[in-house]
């Protein structure tokens, strides 16, 4: 038997059943036909997969920062709720939590914040940026397969003070993490993540990646099709998370 | 495209030689076209000398692999030896059909050594039915061109097998991983492939 | 009068007692020496093995001495059969950590886990406590190495050296007395051999008797456990001159093999 062919069509049930009822003291008649296990299948993914939203979040690391960025409007469908929202949170004194996605599951960031905090960890130091990815990705796919998932994507900045290095993870809505240098969520993927590759580079510093972000908020301004109100920016260092004054009133010629 | 196993993209080969097993995989991160990151490794080891390759949705890349390490440790401590490479292959195999009715979107492959010395390669397809296999095993979305190229010279070989592979499909790439097995030696190299 | 409060563990006598808690640690007290020494540069377990009968099969494997997780091992005093229930627990407990934080467990979170679990048996109707007192003994990147001990009351203090089991008093005063703060892992093996054969009954003493085990780092900073093999036990003993007597042409330099020492571990 050649394996792809269960790729081709989806997984094919009948040769593991098949191993599975040979154990069986007698032949169960309990499995599903090959449509209703494809529909279970699909459904996990397929309804909201193509989930791509206006919201922007940005994340870029250097030499010892990360920044963070997110959208101010707050959006539900094509109507705009607020024009001051902060997608972030401070999980720890070093990690910085930005998410974007249904209204309620941000609710993400409050049910992992107490547990990443320092107090619950019997420890004298909060725990590092790895530690809280895992973390938050075992919430988030736990969640998956539960009967209501999460749908947020996030950003996670952190620095780490015993390596004394920054991190940023990128995390989707399917728990799929990825350590990145730099990220971004939604439509902002595809006009920004062109950007960062061309000119992003592990040892720049703060007023380099401040020129970065600009350069990736002027090209979302030119071509995103609704104003999503500027950013709020912020970043972590050795010292922890500051908020940084970000000036974007600044018409942007479209091209 | 709506099919959970080619979201994030992903190629993985495993070979058999003289002695020896080779494993191979991108480190591409994707969303369907657009790549997130260059550097999201497939292969994991379980012991000095089995390992497993995982292809499919990246979470369940990962949950899976955290779960068999979790699973594998215990066999450890419990045991006081190594897993060998058929046992771990059958751990696979229930582990996933566990899950018949919710399973994992991962095409695993496991490649290792076993206590005599003779190689061992096999795959999966997603509830764990097992496809033993003596030359060559694929998985992934590159795996109809991985399918058809000949074992030689091992690692030259899966190398142009993986590469000549992943640079005709646009969901895998950017770098590879491979892993040379023999009996107490294992050889991983980075290869560095098209970063475009 | 103390019959009405001894048959439950959860009921104080009018002293302010837990009966059942203290007949565990008494029967503690009569199962083998276990100790533990912190170093600077790591931590040595040792443990006395009862050898009951020549009959009994001589397993390969320790029996007071386990592993926990990658950073952590623990030896045991008391009623085995209870241990492996607790260790099986901890082994769990530290995969989870595991699995959620990809990281190894803190040491004194897996030590506080496992107490909780013993706390629970002192207090919670009609069970009898876990008749066991462990000695941990690990690393993490937060507090280095620590050296933890915990009895059935659920109680747990980090130590410098200490000792539980039979002759554990005793045992405890030597250690007091020869312990020092600026020791490294070599002389901590080496007051753990002289404490053991002060402490146990026989006068010589031999790899069937005792089991060792060390925490320690290799040259890369990468953490290991090593539970000593019976060559390893016998070169140690040989060189404190506390082993049995050997047949003359045994004891030559080239058969004498060596100590389990960090220096003669091989990378891995």
């Amino acid at each position: 038997m050649i394996l792809k062919n269960f790729q081709a069509h989806g997984p094919s049930p009948a040769q593991a059943d098949r191993r599975a009822l040979r154990q069986l003291p007698s032949a169960s008649t309990s499995y599903q036909t090959t449509t209703q296990l494809h529909h279970r299948i699909y459904s996990l993914v397929h309804p909201i997969y193509t989930h791509q939203t206006a919201e922007v979040l940005l994340g870029i690391t250097g030499k010892d920062f990360t920044i963070i960025a997110a959208s101010k409007a707050a959006m539900r469908g094509a109507t705009i709720l607020k024009a001051t929202d902060d997608k972030t949170r401070e999980l720890n004194q070093h990690n910085l939590m930005a998410f974007s996605g249904e209204a309620g599951d941000t609710s993400i960031s409050q049910n992992t914040s107490k547990p990443t905090s320092a107090s619950t960890q019997c420890a004298t130091r909060p725990p590092s940026p790895a530690a809280v990815s895992s973390f938050v990705r075992s919430e988030l796919s736990r969640a998956l397969r539960s009967r209501r998932p999460y749908t947020v994507n996030l950003l996670l900045g952190g620095y780490d003070t015993i390596t004394d290095t920054p991190a940023l993870y990128w995390i989707d809505y399917l728990a799929a993490l990825a350590k990145v240098p730099y990220a971004a969520h939604g439509y902002a993927q595809y006009y920004c993540l062109s950007i960062l590759d061309k000119h992003h580079h592990p040892d720049i510093g703060f007023e380099r990646g401040m020129e970065l972000l600009r350069m990736c908020t002027d090209e979302l301004k030119r071509r995103l099709p609704v104003d999503f109100k500027g950013v709020t920016v912020k970043v972590v260092t050795k010292e922890g998370i500051r908020e940084v004054e970000y000036v974007d009133d600044k018409p942007v010629k479209s091209a | 495209m709506s099919s959970p196993f080619s979201i994030n993209g992903g190629a993985c080969v495993a070979m058999t030689g003289k002695d020896c097993v080779a494993i191979a995989c991108d480190l591409r991160l994707g969303l369907q076209a657009l790549t997130i990151s260059n550097n999201f490794p497939k292969i994991f080891s379980y012991s000095p000398s089995v390992y497993l390759g995982l292809t499919g949705l990246a979470t369940d890349v990962s949950t899976v692999a955290d779960l068999f390490r979790y699973k594998v440790n215990m066999y450890r401590l419990r045991e006081e030896r190594q897993i060998a490479p058929r046992t771990f292959a059958n751990l696979v195999s229930s582990s996933l059909y566990e899950r018949r009715f919710g399973p994992y979107f991962v095409s695993p492959v496991v490649a290792g050594i076993d206590d005599g010395g003779k190689p061992f390669i096999c795959g999966f397809d997603s509830i764990g039915c097992i496809d033993f296999a003596k030359d060559f095993i694929v998985s992934g979305t590159a795996s109809d061109q991985l399918l058809g190229l000949g074992p030689e010279d091992l690692f030259e070989t899966i190398s142009q097998a993986l590469l000549n592979a992943v640079d005709r499909d646009a969901l895998s790439g950017w770098g590879a991983h491979v892993y040379i097995i023999e009996k107490d030696k294992v050889t991983k190299r980075l290869l560095k492939g098209r970063q475009d | 009068m103390s019959r009405r409060y001894d048959s439950r563990t959860t009921i104080f006598s009018p002293e302010g007692r837990l009966y059942q808690v203290e007949y565990a640690l008494e029967a503690i007290s009569h199962a083998g020496t276990a100790l533990g020494i912190l170093a600077q540069d790591g931590i040595v377990l040792a443990a006395e093995r009862k050898v009951t009968s020549k009959l009994l099969e001589q397993d390969t494997s320790a029996e007071k001495l386990y592993i926990l997780n990658d950073n952590m091992i623990c030896a045991v005093a008391g009623m085995t059969a209870d241990a492996n229930i607790l260790i099986n627990y901890a082994r769990q407990a530290a995969q989870r950590y595991l699995i959620t934080y990809n990281e190894d467990i803190p040491c004194e979170q897996l030590v506080r886990r496992l107490c909780d679990l013993k706390q629970g048996y002192t207090q919670h109707g009609g069970l009898r406590p876990f008749g066991v007192s462990f000695i941990y003994a690990g690393y993490d990147p937060q507090r280095q190495f620590q050296l933890y001990q915990s009895n059935p009351s659920g109680n747990y203090g980090g130590w410098k050296a200490t000792s539980v089991g039979a002759n554990n008093a005793s045992a405890q005063s030597l250690l007091k007395q020869d312990y020092k703060e600026e020791c490294d892992l070599k002389e901590a093996c080496g007051l753990a051999v002289k404490v053991l054969s002060k402490t146990m009954d026989s006068t010589k003493l031999s790899s069937e008797k005792i089991e060792f085990a060390t925490v320690g780092r290799t040259e890369t900073g990468k953490v290991y456990h090593h539970l000593w093999g019976a060559d390893e036990i016998d070169a140690l003993l040989r060189e404190h001159g506390l082993a049995k007597a050997q047949d003359a042409e045994e004891t030559t330099e080239s058969a004498m093999g060596n100590a389990g020492y960090a220096e003669n571990r091989t990378e891995t």
